[in-house]
């Protein structure tokens, strides 16, 4: 079954004059329990292409399909609606709020779609289990490492069970070791639970991980394989 | 909401340094004014109190033609049978106390001094002058069949160099317009506790005062302390009889009171300044946090916040730190409002400065004030949120992907 779909998706940017076009017309389907790389080099458009996908953002033309409805111009509120239970994100930079505990951090969309009481707390806890992190509840970002905190990060993208999380680049800021366990954990998550993934990333190393490689080039897919 | 609460509680929690100086700025601006509005509700009342005690009383009976501004002493304009109404009215219900009082403008001289004072004819054994038989400092209070001693207020003798038992002269105008001077022995001094008064004041009983002035037996006006001061009007509607004026507290106090009213201006455009000065710390405590929070604000919106949940949650952070800024700036500000009330706030020279309509205290007392500072506490939240709008609103209006993209 089909998760996304973006139908000759266009992107251009104006920045005063100047015009950027960084999604030159997609179509690319995206499938349950997928585990998408989205490779190619700065520039390509990949995070473009999540940011549509993750309804952050509207393409210039073409159409965008989740789970066959067309999502193509909900207004701000209704991609906001959307975004809470249906897309888990995984940034680069991690992007957990600072200050916030880990397990408040991974509390936080719970809280926004009004899980209650021992149900959010368990989940919680679940969740910190399953990315090994059960030990480091009250411990703030500024007090685990960069592969704790992205780890932290996919906790938080699964709490909602959403159908597809979006991780752009979630191992550039790794070292090796670090960068392998999380996509080990989004790997095993990803196979345990079905939920789709979709990682867009410029790292060798992640490709591996992948069962489908996707390849943009000057806002164009310019390979697609699964392997 | 109450999820929303929690967000917001927390980023306070955890910029506690930016939360406390927030507050700490809220509450003392409220405190501040507070403490003004009980010092300034304490100081009109005081000034009105004082009055009525030393001067008007609630309630006074005059000729229709008397008027207080020449302090004439023509036969015309003064009460003829002033003992008998002073005992009607004291025999009504609700009246403390009533006597007659002859009042005059006169001229204390030594041989070094001259001072123009009011000469007030009392009858020094009733209750209506007890604040400044209380107010005796030196010497002995004056006897009804005095016929040579005056009392004086203890500043105006300092200043004028006499001491108990001194002689000084007396000049004052008669009922035919003259001018009559006569030596009198300091009996006593007294200090009231209102400059304006003490220093231009001298008493004298009541039938030397009519034998002096040749008013014989005639009174300026009845004065009338009473139970209550809000049955003024009451027993001054009670007591109307043609050819005579019943003038209560209120009309009489008009200078002051106008001058509460007039000052109220001032007194809000004072406050409206600090509530501002409250209102750009707020707006700007909140408008860094947004700054700060530029890519927070990208990472809650992708997590599926909405832009309406963001300003609701900027809206609590300032509602919460308002609530409370104001709740301590309460507290604060009663604390200063009852230090006043019992230790007072001394004014000493200043107090001096005032006219003789307006009879400031050397010593201020505070007065809370529940209404006034209600207000005050209800202005304050309502400048908080309005000054957190536009930060809320800005953080509200954030694209995500641009939110995500700043650093």
């Amino acid at each position: 079954m089909e998760v996304i779909r973006l139908q000759d998706a266009t992107r251009v940017y104006k920045i005063g004059e100047v015009e950027t076009h960084a999604l030159r017309g997609v179509d690319l389907t995206i499938h349950d329990g997928e585990f998408t790389a989205l490779v190619g080099p700065s520039g390509s458009g990949k995070t473009t292409l999540l940011q549509l996908m993750g309804c952050l953002d509207k393409p210039t033309s073409g159409r965008v399909l989740l789970k066959g409805e067309d999502i193509t111009q909900l207004s701000s509120n209704k991609r906001a609606d959307l975004r809470r239970g249906t897309i888990g994100f995984i940034f680069q930079f991690f992007a957990l709020i600072p200050g916030l505990s880990a397990y408040e951090n991974i509390e936080l969309p719970l809280l926004l779609s009004g899980v209650n009481g021992n149900k959010r707390k368990d989940r919680v806890m679940e969740l910190l289990h399953a990315v090994g992190l059960s030990e480091r509840t009250k411990h703030r970002p500024d007090q685990m490492s960069g592969g704790e905190q992205q780890r932290v990060a996919i906790a938080r993208a699964l709490a909602t069970k959403p159908v597809l999380i979006l991780a752009d680049e979630p191992t550039a800021n790794l070292d090796t070791e670090n960068g392998r366990q999380v996509m080990e954990i989004m790997l095993r998550l990803n196979e345990e639970t079905g939920t789709t993934f979709v990682c867009a990333t410029h790292d060798p190393r992640v490709v591996p991980f992948a069962r489908r490689v996707v390849e943009l080039r000057d806002g164009r897919v310019s390979d697609d394989k699964r392997l | 909401m109450r999820q929303l609460w929690k967000i917001a509680y927390r980023d306070l929690a955890r910029n506690r340094r930016r939360s406390l100086l927030t507050l700490v700025a809220v509450a003392l601006g409220v405190a501040m004014l507070v403490t003004l509005t009980g010092l300034y509700a304490g100081l009109m009342e005081d000034s009105i109190e004082n009055n009525i005690r030393l001067q008007t009383g609630h309630l006074q009976v005059r000729d229709d033609s008397y008027d207080q501004d020449k302090v004439s002493l023509a036969w015309e304009d003064l009460l003829d049978n002033s003992q008998e109404v002073a005992a009607q009215v004291q025999a009504i219900e609700g009246v403390r106390v009533a006597s007659p009082v002859l009042w005059a403008s006169g001229i204390v001289s030594t041989r070094e001094e001259s001072v123009g004072v009011r000469v007030f004819g009392i009858d020094p054994l009733s209750d209506l002058h007890k604040s400044v038989r209380d107010g005796l400092v030196a010497g002995e209070y004056i006897q009804p069949d005095d016929r040579s001693g005056i009392l004086l207020g203890r500043r105006l003798a300092e200043s004028m160099g006499v001491s108990v038992g001194d002689q000084v002269s007396l000049l004052v105008n008669t009922s035919n317009q003259q001018a009559d001077e006569a030596a009198f022995t300091v009996r006593g001094l007294y200090h009231t506790g209102v400059p304006t008064y003490d220093d231009i004041t001298v008493l004298l009983p009541l039938s030397k005062a009519q034998t002096f002035t040749r008013t014989e037996g005639r009174a300026s006006a009845i004065i009338a302390l009473l139970e209550n001061r809000e049955r003024a009007e009451a027993i001054a509607g009670a007591l109307s009889t043609p050819g005579l004026a019943l003038l209560t507290w209120r009309e009489m106090n008009q200078v002051i009171l106008q001058a509460v009213e007039t000052s109220m201006g001032i007194t809000y455009l004072m406050y409206l300044i600090v509530l501002a000065v409250v209102a750009v710390v707020i707006a700007n405590t909140l408008l860094m946090s947004v700054f700060e929070r530029v890519r927070e604000m990208g990472i809650l919106a992708a997590l599926g916040m909405k832009g309406r949940q963001i300003m609701a949650m900027f809206l609590l952070e300032a509602g919460t730190l308002g609530l409370i800024g104001v709740a301590l700036g309460l507290l604060l500000g009663s604390l200063g409002v009852l230090y006043l009330a019992t230790a007072g706030l001394h004014l000493g020279e200043m107090a001096t400065v005032a006219t003789a309509e307006v009879a400031y205290g050397e010593v201020i007392y505070g007065d809370f004030a529940p209404g006034p500072t209600f207000v005050v506490a209800a202005a304050a939240m309502v400048i908080i949120l309005l000054a957190s709008l536009y930060p809320a609103w800005f953080a509200a209006r954030l694209e995500p992907i641009d939110a995500l993209r700043s650093q």
